[in-house]
């Protein structure tokens, strides 16, 4: 009787996987699904911590969102999130890329160094705060003293209108490089040699295999590490909260950083909430981008 | 018969006297805890505060008040921004962690306002539980005035007073070049582009609190922080005294300071002055005196602290404190007194005084003693006369520290601050960002729910 | 399907790899360095290259409050991944095998958990702990830490039970075993890998964090990251703790990603490329 099994194991893994799956959804929707309607229902109040009663004000709903449309300072920070993750994704990208060519075509001999390329990224990113915070101390960091000795007095980075964003770009580039670095390593490690011995055998030079062999077959990856990248630079606060503070003026101040600001410095939880729910539509947006790609990508292999 | 022994005699005498002295003292200490003969022994206090080092004196002293009350003491320090801005959100979500804390003068305000804190009035005046030789008016009134509301009531006891002074700290080369210490603002503008660059040296150098430094400005030049606080707190941060005074720092700030002075602490501001890099600069007198006590400064014989200059318009330097309340919520109210009530006593402040040095202490009896009159006259300059002038002045002008003890200050506090720094980043014109500023401190303040 | 390198012509500068790799490492090296070194000579310049290394910043971390932290963060970072695993793994399992129509919303929603900023989190969980009297508590920061740990579980662990073929199953079924025995002796042990990698990055992450702990925490529950930036002392950056500080917080994590580096890039690629 073939037919029996079969059918019971179907009804036997349903039954477990529903087993197995319940258990985190109902944590999920407890610790995720929950605050995220909660932080709908905050923005909705003028709620503030000072003001007992606050929290539960819904005669003005609509009153943070109107309050968006005109604050300037909002409208400031979108663009410095968008300068800021544009910047850092490409040059991430860039370099990482970069990082991963050079090790693979070294690959016998380094073997044992690739790995290391790693710790920039695993280092808490507070830690990396601080070096990056020291390094930009005029008094403390070598940079200063040796420009000073070779005669030319630099300019303090993160106290300069027009550098600080730049300074913050350099250290979240450092930091997140080896992400698309990893990536790209592993994806090149697994390109076909064949494809590139016959372009060479067909005469074509290292730059021509790498345009027309490697960058196609890398560029599924590289797309990803992109959207991945743009997800998390929305995140960015233990840089500027350390080196910057959302300075000098408000030059550095990301949307994430002027929410954290709004909640937890002003007690404005409610227009925080608003800013917040504006920021989780955009991180929204962009994630459906990223598994739609996604699923495209492993549907086409 | 030896030559020794009259002064054994009399060192033994001295002995036995100071052991009598001690023990008196000791006895008028433990005056309180005998009258209450440990009615609070097992309880355990939580307190925070910030890192200071008023706070590591105390800690040594602290093992004596728990044998004397059998109140155990835990008290947590944390540097200065982290503590703020956890002691905000501990206060205002009504928390009962901590049964004493440290009342920050920034926040002050908004805490008493908010009615965070205990009302200590029905602790300090109540003979029940504080013997009236504590004198809680012995206060100085402009320490104590971020803790009162407008009924008057106490909320906090001052344990630290700042008083802005300036510090000098190369008279030499002033001498040298035929400069006077500078009394008006315009003599300082002179003076800190005349001393800029001499000897390697910035002419001025200040820190990133400019919601701190920049009021004694506005109020030089004529103008404000608010209209008529605490009443009236429509921003005027457009007049144009207010704009002539921006004007004014951040041309100190941009031409005669270290480079990155924008993103200069405190205490990289201090490095540079009492390591002789920069010239002057005006804060509180715990800052500035280092010149002068502290062991690692270059400029001990070439320093000197005395008032900052007066605008125009009138003198109103600035006056802070820092003060120990106890949260509306605390759960061992009576034990908190008993610790503050120590902490704060006229026996303990004066111990600390001669023990340590430490002396922005903020009762007038004891900074009008001996001892601190001597701990504080380095290089025959009278400190405590210039710190106690300075922290009266309010009580005897008008009260012209009140835009601090307006409970939305913070959100201007920043507004300022920001202001500052697009002028000194060079972003804008003093003019210009004042209005953006009168801008977004007239919107964060509406969003709050005041009438401007 | 060999996998041979694709090699650039020779020269690309024999040494070029470790070049990029210590110029690239500076910064940290430079940290490193510093929390060795006698605080005078710290702002010495130029920095002297060899020096008497000291270990006084060290021992002043352990005598101020530093080891708490460090237990704190073990705890609640050791904890959060055990039970993101616990639960997470047999969603993944379930979630692979999943033959309704749900799988892209879910996997969506369960996506943007991780990615959401945190600040989403803390507001609502900060007034809800403050009701609760979970601030300043471990539990607390274990239960936040599961709303990124959790989703990064499902996450990583999905592709690697695709690659358990079901025919496996079956034909362990039709000896007669149950579903659970199945699963837990024939497809863990696959997929044995990916648990050590998915538990090492789970790890990292919660270890890492800082604005949660900041937020959630006082004094009782803090973390060794938000203990490095209390060393900001308000009468004196002490570089020599700061550098010292910020290596000890960073040690466990460089270990375990070092132990694990083979893992490390399968364990991502498995998670972002093949989706």
């Amino acid at each position: 009787m073939p037919a029996t099994p079969a059918l019971s194991y179907e009804a036997q893994r349903r039954r477990f996987t529903r087993m197995a799956i319940a258990p985190s959804l109902l944590f999920l929707l407890l610790v995720a699904g929950l605050p995220t309607a909660f932080l709908l229902v905050t923005s909705l109040t003028p709620g503030s911590l000072v003001n007992p009663g606050s929290l539960t004000d819904f005669r003005e709903p609509l009153a943070n969102y109107q309050n968006l449309v005109t604050d300037k300072r909002f409208h400031e920070t979108l663009w410095v999130q968008a300068r800021l993750s544009l910047y850092t994704v490409v040059l991430q990208v860039l370099l990482g890329t970069g990082m991963a060519l050079l090790v693979h075509s070294g690959q016998d001999r380094w073997q044992s160094l690739r790995h290391l390329f790693v710790i920039p990224m695993v280092l808490p990113p507070i830690v990396v705060a601080v070096i990056w915070k020291l390094i930009y101390t005029p008094d403390i960091s070598p940079i200063f003293h040796t420009a000073k000795a070779l005669g030319f007095m630099l300019p303090a980075f993160t106290s300069h209108a027009d550098f600080a964003l730049a300074a913050i770009v350099v250290a979240d580039t450092w930091e997140w490089a080896p992400f698309t670095y990893l990536m790209v390593l592993a994806a090149l490690q697994n390109l076909p040699g064949e494809y590139v011995e016959a372009a060479r055998m067909d005469g074509a030079n290292a730059l021509r295999v790498f345009q027309h062999i490697v960058l196609p077959y890398i560029a599924p990856v590289l797309m990803v590490c992109t959207l991945f990248r743009l997800i998390d630079s929305i995140k960015a606060f233990p840089l500027i909260f350390l080196i910057t503070g959302g300075g000098p003026g408000s030059v550095t101040e990301v949307t994430n950083y002027y929410a954290y600001l709004l909640a937890f410095n002003y007690g404005e939880l409610g227009y925080s909430s608003a800013v917040t729910v504006v920021l989780l539509s955009i991180t929204v947006v962009i994630s459906w981008l990223a598994m739609r790609l996604n699923r495209n990508i492993s549907h086409q292999d | 018969m030896s030559f020794t022994e009259p002064k054994d005699l009399s060192r033994r005498q001295l002995l036995r006297a100071a052991g009598a002295t001690a023990a008196t003292a000791g006895a008028v200490m433990a005056f309180p805890a005998i009258a209450q003969s440990k009615k609070f022994g097992g309880v355990k206090l939580r307190g925070a505060a910030y890192q200071h080092g008023f706070f590591n004196h105390l800690k040594k002293y602290i093992p004596e008040f728990e044998a004397a009350t059998g109140i155990t003491v835990d008290l947590q320090l944390s540097a200065f921004p982290v503590y703020n801005q956890q002691a905000d959100l501990e206060l205002s979500s009504g928390g009962s962690a901590w049964d004493f804390c440290n009342v920050t003068f920034i926040f002050a305000a908004r805490w008493v306002a908010a009615g965070l804190l205990q009302d200590l009035d029905t602790f300090s005046r109540d003979t029940k539980y504080t013997p009236a030789s504590w004198s809680p008016d012995d206060f100085v009134k402009g320490a104590q005035l971020p803790y009162m509301d407008a009924a008057g009531k106490t909320y906090g006891y001052a344990w630290e007073g700042g008083a802005m002074l300036m510090g000098i700290s190369r008279m030499d080369l002033m001498k040298k070049y035929n400069l006077k210490p500078p009394t008006t603002f315009e003599e300082l503008g002179k003076v800190a582009e005349a001393m800029h660059g001499k000897d390697d040296m910035a002419g001025f150098v200040s820190s990133n609190l400019h919601h701190w430094y920049l009021p004694p400005y506005m109020q030089g030049f004529g103008g404000d922080v608010f209209a008529n606080p605490p009443g009236d707190i429509t921003p005027t941060l457009t007049t144009s005294a207010a704009v002539e005074a921006v004007d004014f720092y951040t041309r100190l700030l941009s031409k005669y300071s270290p480079q990155g002075v924008l993103s200069y602490t405190e205490d990289q501001a201090r490095a540079a002055l009492i390591g002789g890099r920069a010239n002057i600069n005006i804060h509180s007198s715990s800052w500035v005196t280092s010149m002068l006590t502290a062991p690692e400064s270059k400029v001990k014989e070439t320093a000197l602290v005395m008032r900052m200059p007066a605008g125009p318009k009138g003198d109103f330097p600035a006056s802070n404190s820092q003060g120990l309340g106890i949260p509306k919520n605390a759960k061992n109210k009576e034990a908190a007194w008993e610790f503050i009530k120590w902490a704060l006593s006229p026996e303990i402040t004066t111990r600390i005084v001669k023990d340590t040095g430490h002396s922005s202490i903020c009762r007038r009896a004891v900074i009008s003693g001996a001892d601190h009159k001597r701990v504080n006259t380095i290089n025959g300059q009278d400190l405590s006369k210039l710190y106690l002038e300075v922290l009266e002045q309010p009580g005897k002008t008008r009260n012209y520290m009140a835009y601090r003890t307006v409970k939305e200050f913070p959100v201007v506090s920043d507004v300022l601050n920001k202001a500052v720094e697009r002028v000194v980043s060079g972003q804008m014109k003093a003019a210009e960002s004042m209005k953006v500023a009168q801008d977004a401190a007239v919107d964060a303040l509406r969003r709050t729910g005041a009438r401007v | 399907m060999t996998t041979t390198r694709y090699k650039r012509p020779g020269h690309v500068a024999a040494w070029a790899v470790p070049l990029l790799l210590f110029v690239m490492l500076l910064p940290f090296l430079w940290l490193l360095q510093m929390s060795f070194k006698p605080t005078p000579m710290i702002l010495e310049f130029p920095p002297r290259l060899l020096f008497m290394p000291t270990v006084e910043h060290y021992v002043g971390l352990w005598q101020g409050g530093f080891p708490e932290s460090f237990v704190n963060s073990l705890i609640t970072s050791g904890v959060s991944t055990l039970m993101a695993l616990v639960i997470g793994v047999p969603a993944a399992y379930a979630l692979s095998r999943w033959s309704g129509r749900g799988r892209f919303g879910l996997g969506l929603s369960i996506l943007l958990t991780r990615m959401a900023p945190p600040i989403a989190f803390t507001i609502p969980f900060f007034l809800a702990y403050r009701y609760l009297g979970l601030l300043d508590t471990r539990t607390g920061l274990i239960l936040i830490y599961m709303t990124f740990n959790l989703p990064l579980v499902i996450w990583m662990m999905q592709p690697f039970f695709d690659a358990v073929p079901a025919s496996l199953e079956e034909a362990a079924l039709m000896d007669g075993a149950g579903f659970p025995t199945v699963f837990a002796e024939i497809v863990l042990p696959m997929v044995s890998a990916g648990i050590a990698a998915t538990a090492i990055l789970c790890f990292l992450y919660a270890w890492n964090d800082f604005f949660f702990a900041l937020i959630l925490t006082r004094t009782d529950a803090r973390t060794a990251p938000v203990a490095v930036v209390n060393f900001m002392n308000y009468e004196g950056w002490e570089w020599g703790k700061i550098a010292a500080g910020g290596s000890l917080v960073m040690a466990p994590v460089l270990l375990f990603s070092l132990m694990v580096r083979r893992y490390l890039v399968s364990g991502l690629t498995a998670g972002a490329v093949k989706g």
